[in-house]
């Protein structure tokens, strides 16, 4: 059973058609990326898929649930993080975590918190409140949120914009880590192409809401006969070509 | 550890508690952290019960019957609607200023679940408020709520609930129109001060008003309060009428709610908040 089926996704906003028909799957413990230019359609397509933004068209599947219909079945096996969020700043970073952990209706929520506050090293930031973070030891909190409720499936937005190469490094690390002994899958979109290649399985390049392009990073850059993925990435976004 | 072991299957009643109780934490541990919270719970009900405090004692002068009980039962029961309105649309709004707004619309929290928590974090504010207002009113103006206060605690209920469908509504508009929109969740309730015959009974409104006034929950306890404090009975007519009245309400607010979290999924407006 995949883990994720989205089948010909598509979202208009007013003028704009932000996704156009984009179908996905990611399966058990696969990390798959999902890359392209600004304004390409990555985050409206993560939105529809987390049951943020309803399609105009096409359905999302998770662990074999329709997402519309079985809602708070599958987002309890879901989680998410992104750039752009925030959390609730007057709270220390453990209450957060602790009210997170009831949400996703955890049955030991103390317990669960100390163990992902020891997973991502938070113990230093635990008793201090949100808004005094730097935005790195911020997304480090949001990843810990993100992990909480021990996602099947768990969908990234630019996670490690924020952080510096070595704490970027560390966060990727251990990402590639829960996917490989979890068994988690990750679909994560990112604008640092050496990231992306280090991590993914599977690469889906969209353009203007579809997707033009699929593979591993090796694949990528042998069907369009350059080097590396930032290459293939400049050809899309620069010339729009598409090999055959 | 497989996922069972670590939550509550996801439709069971102990999940949903666990949902609803991981609102309220969230709200409580907030209200802990932000004196500036704790302040508002204190503030208006001290400045509205001195000032309508001194208006009475200036009145009672004037020989005016029952005139102290009135007012100040009018001042409290106010303040019961007004918490109930505001606090649980704060609760709503810290989301939206933190940028949370979306981390909570991804976990499975229903929406039934998200605004029974909000509801059940503002009784607590609630409740601080009444006891706050109850001594002060004692102290300043040996008025004791006690005595009169058993007969009052259904109204109390009945104001409440009218309170967070009020919330309700309050927090569509936000939804719908945006951030601008927090101005309606401030001021809401105060359209219903004149029609709800608060601090006056309802026979001197006009006619018309007068009607529309007969289909605001508040209407019948206000009423009925100065019945109760006039030394009768408890008015269950009107009682009944305004837990009626409160259940079309919290239907209509809900179909509010929905409709609008429909619309804000459609729109992409949820992750559009705080930018
Ligand atoms: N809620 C919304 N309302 C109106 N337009 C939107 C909304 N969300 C996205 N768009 C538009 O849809 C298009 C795709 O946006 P989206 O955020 O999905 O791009 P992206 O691929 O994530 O880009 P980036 O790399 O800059 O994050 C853009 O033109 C954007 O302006
Ligand atoms: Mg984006």
């Amino acid at each position: 059973m995949g883990i994720l089926e989205a089948v010909d996704l598509a979202k208009r906003f007013g003028d704009v058609q932000a996704v156009d028909g984009i179908s996905l799957t990611v399966g058990t413990g696969e990390i798959a990326g999902l890359l392209g230019p600004n304004g390409a359609g990555k985050s409206t397509t993560l939105h529809m898929l987390l049951g943020l933004v309803t399609p105009d068209s096409g359905t999302v599947r998770m662990f074999g649930l329709d997402l519309a219909r079985h809602r708070t079945e599958v987002l309890s096996r879901v989680n998410f993080s992104a750039s752009y969020l925030g959390l609730p700043g007057v709270l220390h970073v453990r209450e957060v975590l602790d009210a997170f952990a009831r949400l996703y209706g955890l049955r030991r929520p103390r317990r669960r918190v100390a163990e992902i506050v020891d997973l991502l090293d938070l113990g230093a930031l635990a008793r201090r409140k949100v808004i005094e973070l730097s935005s790195g030891q911020h997304t480090r909190v949001q990843l810990a949120k993100a992990l909480l409720n021990e996602p099947r499936l768990l969908i990234l937005d630019e996670p490690t914009a924020a952080l510096d190469p070595d704490a970027g490094d560390r966060i990727r690390g251990l990402l590639v880590r829960v996917a490989r002994e979890t068994g988690t899958a990750l679909l994560i979109t990112s604008h640092n192409m050496r990231e992306v290649e280090r991590m993914c399985d599977r690469i889906h390049f969209v353009s203007a809401g579809r997707i033009v392009a699929r593979g591993s990073a090796a694949e990528l850059a042998s069907d369009f006969g350059v080097d590396d993925l930032e290459e293939v990435f400049l050809k899309v976004a620069r010339e729009g070509t598409v090999p055959a | 550890m497989s996922v069972t072991d670590l939550a509550y299957p996801p439709l069971s009643l102990a999940a949903r508690r666990r949902r609803i109780g991981g609102v309220v934490v969230r709200d409580l541990a907030a209200l802990r952290r932000s004196p500036i919270r704790v302040f508002e719970i204190v503030f208006w009900p001290v400045i509205e019960l001195v000032v309508w405090g001194y208006v009475t004692l200036f009145l009672q002068a004037q020989k005016v019957p029952f005139i102290v009980s009135m007012l100040l039962g009018a001042v409290l029961l106010w303040q019961v609607l007004h918490r109930a309105a505001n606090e649980v649309a704060i609760g709503f709004l810290e989301d939206i200023w933190s940028r949370n707004l979306l981390n909570v619309h991804v976990t499975p929290v229903t929406p039934a679940e998200y605004l029974t928590g909000l509801v059940l974090f503002s009784l607590t504010k609630i409740a601080a408020s009444i006891v706050i207002m109850a001594v002060l009113a004692y102290v300043l103006y040996g008025f004791g709520l006690l005595t009169v206060g058993i007969g009052l605690v259904p109204f109390m209920a009945v104001l409440m609930v009218m309170g967070w469908a009020l919330a309700v509504v309050a927090i569509s508009c936000v939804l719908r129109f945006g951030e601008g929109a927090q101005v309606i969740a401030w001021s809401l309730v105060f359209v219903f001060q004149p029609l709800a015959g608060v601090f006056y009974p309802v026979s001197v409104l006009p006619q018309a008003l007068q009607t529309i006034a007969a289909f605001v929950p508040a209407t019948h306890v206000f009423e009925g309060m100065r019945a109760v404090l006039g030394g009768g009975a408890i008015p269950w007519d009107r009682l009944t009428a305004a837990a009626c009245l409160d259940v079309a309400y919290v239907a209509a607010a809900l179909w509010l709610y929905g409709l609008t979290l429909r619309h804000a999924r459609t729109k992409g407006r949820l992750s559009r908040f705080g930018e």
